[in-house]
């Protein structure tokens, strides 16, 4: 057998033990009752609850904003991201959040939106007046 | 339903695109069907030439085609002719032209013809230049076109809801691609227009980082279509003198497309950083790992004749994943992984198509091919260059496939999916780390390589004899990084071993290159673009390091942070600091100021200023950053935050806004708060106080305090000034100085609130008192106070002369001159106006002179006059009438008792204050290693690719 067949066993050896490894960081979507029962980072995938209150008082922290979201199952939990408040937050469809149950909070430390795509708004402008901008 | 006959509409562009794209699409497969039947007979020269003079003809006419469709495209971008879908989804009215590419190219059909575009220069290159090699490698590259020009031919089979689509084109009518009420409407080009560019891609990296990347990503092509033509001809060791040069460019180019959009990333998108692991990233990153491998064994190749095989893997490899990366980016099944939001065409099927071709095509040929490989029985030595070069290559490959098998996990669920529904996807719970965990020991073992590999030889010559000399290098460059490394820990903290071993291998590769060129090459060009590339490679590990593990969040404020979560202890994710207006906030040694902010259109820029003070308050440092928002068309929401960043040698200082106030954000949601406010109206006469009470109902007690405020109007401001406002011609505008005190406060105010009516508006500038929490504004009922109606107005007729005197109301009045240059606050001067002022002294009985200067104006053959008055004396005139035959003026003069009417004042005690920011700072230490060594790394492989070109070719 050659040197670089060693070798190349040996990078599969390594490729297993990664993925094996590997596995551990994948993971599926958590529901928040999973979430309430594990101790580690999770994902979320949920539908914001736009009937629910939304609090981001950016003059008494920056960094707190607060939402609603339904889960996979329809339970309906609190968020808390310990950030800004994103753009365009409420056109998003889906929010997938990471992060950790706290009591009854979600406290998360990372949220994806999946917006409607900018292109497929099938609204067409119609040329208006430039709208004058009260001051 | 009867047919509509729309008027308006542009059709011939559209017709002549549609028929150059078709063109593009059969002309691609006669070139690739000719050239293979030139590549098949080329043993018989007659029909050999005839085939390829075929071939040539008709990929010159693809190429004429494709340039053709490009340039109907931009005609009618250029002339906005929105009828059509792709010009109405990327251009709008106010696009400035210098965006017209990046809107060319920010959607797929766009992209998918620079794609072709560069594959056309290419092939250019190749049939000008490719000799024996023309025939062949045409007929690969004239096929990859021929599939991509499917994508956007757009021809349906088939009627109805089945019909099936092959490639979707950017020529279709607006109305053909959506149902709208509006195409009713027989006239409605007239009514509708652009959608714009996505306001996040308004910037120069959008002009230039897609043709550079595209570039990358065509080039691929050509080192993939000579292994077929390798494979093909089995010419297996003439093929890979072309292919490397070709690849060496290739990995020049698809390298600095990919840097760009990291660079992109950093400077102008508020991803933080220039690198996230995002799967678009990912997959452009992963054809350019698997390319440079395949310029490594294809130098074996060269040298040794081992690794024949695996350079025609690689390169075919490197292609297909190219493809692979086109499916993953423009299929959708990303999806929700990925930041970067892209439209789904309905061309999955074809886009799978399109790798399933390629990767048959050089599989199988490989496979048939394979035996008749030469390969030398002898097996590399250990102690050879071409063993440890091989075994880098390998890595190189081990990196790509883990990357593409994290980043195809959506594809993975999808396809479990497709099996079974009831399927849970899997999803990386922490991507960033995930890739960094595996992708940081595939640095430490490119870098341990790539240093040592420089000493060694290859066919390992001379090794008894140099062995010694080997060792005493290695050991010695072993040892100073080592020294190194740890000097650098003391500047950049790196706390687990795993990160000191990254950097030693990085530093180890930087000092075995330098030695190497000092001591082995002595100035020898050859291998020069080689020793610049992976030091590059090596100061570029410094600097991710360096950025990467001390990026430091730096706007982080104690004061506003603790004790608002209980349990959320992760300070570092607290990156937002919020700054009001003209108060300094401290952090991380800086003093950090919002001084100002302007609005440009659509662009509001903020000015934030920082200050470095030492012990005594004496400023060292002091810069202005300039973060902005850029509002989207109808002033209700942000459509991006541009940061800002101050660059160091040492390190850079990254800022952009994070949040605004809402009221900031949403004009129309600012109108609701005016309207909201609690304004009640004060009259205060001019020179007066008026004081007032205000009742504040405490929460939670049953008491209230109340508080007095004391509003004194110190003057009536004829030509006021406010920030937001700016003069037009034709208004009528008034201000008022008023002092404002509120008992329970040391300080008096003083705001000067106006309003102004243009037309038949009435904008009302009111000024806030942050610290009163007050917002004062005039009543509009102020015009009628301040200004006297005309209609109440008894105007007198005069005639005079130049020189002429007259009484009127007991004054004296003196027709002075004509003035040629008159002047008049309510006057502003346009191009062609013929203006005259009536120049005019009025002497009252007790001796005090006022002079006064109404104007006469012929604008655009209008006869207009601008009044003017004697507010003290209540005298109001007009000069209407300029007789130019007698010289006399007509002069209108009027009285009327001088007003001295209360002005109404509102005043809200209910205003919070909107005038603050809400701002990311981070510090990004050593990223300039990280750009210098990656620009030295693709330089490196555009010297190596120069010095192969020039070498002389064999006969």
């Amino acid at each position: 057998m050659k040197k670089i067949h060693f070798v190349a066993i040996a990078m599969i050896v390594v490729a297993i033990a990664l993925l094996v490894n590997a596995a551990g960081d994948m993971s599926t979507y958590a529901t928040f009752q999973q979430a309430s029962t594990l101790d580690q980072k999770v994902k979320i995938a949920g539908q914001l609850a736009k009937d629910k209150e939304m609090v981001y008082n950016p003059e008494k922290d920056p960094n707190y904003f607060s939402f609603f979201i339904r889960d996979a199952d329809g339970e309906e939990r609190q968020v808390v991201l310990l950030a800004a408040k994103p753009q365009d937050f409420e056109l998003s469809e889906q929010i997938v959040v990471t992060g950790k149950m706290e009591g009854d909070q979600f406290i998360a430390t990372d949220l994806l939106m999946k917006c409607p795509s900018k292109y497929k708004d099938e609204e067409i402008y119609i040329k208006s007046e430039k709208s004058a901008q009260a001051g | 339903m009867e047919e509509i006959q729309y008027v308006g509409e542009h059709l011939w562009p559209g017709r002549i695109g549609h028929f150059a794209i078709l063109t593009a699409f059969v002309a691609a497969l006669l070139a690739a069907f000719a050239y293979f039947k030139a590549t098949q007979r080329r043993e018989t020269p007659t029909e050999y030439t005839g085939w390829r003079s075929l071939g040539r003809g008709a990929f010159i006419t693809h190429g004429a085609a494709v340039f053709t469709a490009i340039g109907v495209i931009f005609y009618i971008m250029i002339n906005r002719f929105f009828e059509y879908q792709y010009v109405w989804a990327h251009v709008s009215e106010e696009l400035p032209f210098k965006y017209i590419f990046a809107a060319f190219w920010e959607g797929q059909e766009g992209s998918f013809l620079l794609w072709m575009f560069w594959h056309v220069i290419l092939g250019f290159v190749l049939l000008r230049f490719g000799r024996s090699w023309e025939t062949s490698t045409l007929a690969v590259v004239a096929l990859v076109e021929a599939v991509i020009s499917s994508m956007i031919v757009g021809i349906y089979f088939g009627g109805g809801e089945g019909a099936f689509k092959l490639g979707s084109s950017p020529l279709m009518m607006l109305r053909e691609t959506m149902a709208a009420p509006i195409f009713a409407n027989a006239e409605y080009v007239k009514l509708i227009k652009g959608n714009g560019l996505n306001p996040l891609l308004q910037n120069y990296w959008m002009t230039i980082h897609p043709p550079t990347l595209f570039l990358g990503f065509a080039s691929t092509t050509i080192p993939f279509a000579f292994a077929i033509a390798g494979l093909w001809m089995r010419r297996h060791e003439d093929w890979l003198r072309p292919a490397l040069s070709w690849a060496l460019f290739s990995g020049a180019i698809l390298g600095t497309g990919i840097l760009m959009g990291g660079a992109w990333a950093y400077e102008a998108l508020s991803f933080g950083g220039y690198w996230a692991w995002d799967p678009v990233e990912n997959m452009s990153l992963v054809p350019w790992l698997v390319l440079i491998g395949g310029i490594h064994t294809n130098l074996v190749a060269r040298s040794t004749g081992h690794s024949i095989r695996s350079t025609y893997l690689f390169y075919i490899l490197s292609f297909v994943l190219v493809v692979y990366s086109t499916f993953l980016t423009r299929s959708g099944v990303l999806g929700e992984t990925s930041v970067h939001a892209f439209t789904e065409m309905g061309l999955e099927w074809q886009l799978v198509a399109f790798i399933a071709i390629f990767l048959l095509m050089g599989g199988i040929l490989l496979g048939a091919r394979y035996k008749g490989i030469p390969a030398p029985a002898k097996e590399e030595a250990t102690s050879s260059k071409e063993f440890w070069m091989f075994i880098g290559s390998l890595v190189l490959f081990f990196s790509a496939i883990l990357i593409t098998g994290s980043t195809s996990l959506p594809v993975y669920n999808k396809i479990m999916q497709f099996f079974d529904p009831t399927f849970q996807g899997r999803v990386i719970a922490d991507p960033i780390p995930h890739y960094n965990k595996y992708q940081l020991w595939i640095g430490v073992f490119i870098g341990l390589l790539s240093g040592m590999g420089q000493y060694l030889r290859f066919r390992e010559v001379n090794w008894a004899k140099n062995r010694g000399r080997f060792a005493a290098h290695l050991g010695g460059a072993a040892a100073v990084a080592m020294i190194l490394t740890f000097l650098t820990t003391q500047w950049i903290e790196a706390k687990a071993w795993q990160y000191w071993t990254l950097l030693f291998a990085g530093i180890f590769t930087v000092i075995t290159n330098l030695d190497y060129l000092v001591s082995f090459l002595r100035g020898n060009l050859k291998a020069g673009g080689s020793v610049m590339s992976h030091m590059g490679f090596g100061i570029m590990i410094v600097g991710i390091m360096a950025s990467g593990l001390n990026q430091r969040v730096i706007s982080n404020n104690p004061f506003i942070m603790e004790g608002l979560i209980e349990g959320a202890d992760d300070e570092s994710l607290r990156r937002n600091i919020l700054l009001f207006k003209d108060n300094p906030m401290i952090m991380s040694g800086y003093e950090v100021t919002y001084t100002d902010d302007t609005l440009d259109v659509y662009t509001r820029t903020y000015t934030v200023n920082f200050k470095r003070k030492d012990a005594e308050g004496k400023i060292l440092e002091e810069f202005d950053l300039h973060p902005n928002v850029l509002y989207d068309k109808s002033f209700t929401k942000i459509a991006a935050s541009n940061p800002s960043t101050k660059h160091y040698l040492k390190k850079d200082i990254f800022t952009h806004i994070a949040s605004l106030p809402q009221v900031e954000i949403d004009m129309e949601m600012r109108q609701q708060r005016e309207d909201s406010l609690n304004y009640k109206v004060h009259e205060v006469l001019p020179y007066s106080t008026e004081t007032f009470l205000d009742t504040v109902e405490l929460r939670d007690q049953d008491t209230s305090l109340v508080k007095t405020y004391s509003l004194t109007l110190e003057e009536i401001i004829r030509n006021p000034t406010h920030p937001d406002y700016h003069p037009e011609a034709g208004d009528l505008a008034v201000g008022a100085r008023i002092r404002v005190h509120r008992d329970d406060e040391d300080s008096t105010y003083t705001v000067e609130p106006m309003v102004a009516l243009r037309g038949q508006l009435l904008y009302s500038y009111p000024v806030q008192i942050n610290e009163l929490s007050t917002r004062v504004r005039l009543n509009e009922e102020v015009f009628e106070r301040v200004f006297t109606m005309e209609e109440e107005l008894n105007y007198q007729e005069f005639n005079l002369a130049p020189g002429q005197q007259t009484t009127f109301g007991g004054n004296t009045i003196t027709f002075q001159g004509f003035n040629r240059n008159p002047q008049h606050s309510n006057y502003i001067p346009e191009e062609g106006d013929l203006a005259v002022g009536a120049s005019m002294l009025v002497q009252t009985p007790d001796g005090s002179q006022y002079p006064v200067e109404p104007i006469f104006l012929i604008r655009q053959g209008q006869p207009l006059n601008i009044k003017s008055e004697i507010e003290e004396l209540g005298i109001h005139v007009r000069f209407p009438v300029l007789d130019p035959k007698t010289e006399q003026a007509k002069l209108l003069l009027a009285m009327a008792a001088p007003r001295e009417a209360a002005i109404p004042i509102d005043v809200a005690t209910d205003s919070l204050r909107s005038d603050y920011i809400v701002l990311e700072a981070i510090e990004f230490p050593g990223i300039n290693f990280f750009w210098l060594g990656s620009i030295m790394m693709m330089l490196g492989m555009a010297v190596s690719m120069g010095y192969r070109m020039s070498q002389k070719r064999p006969a």
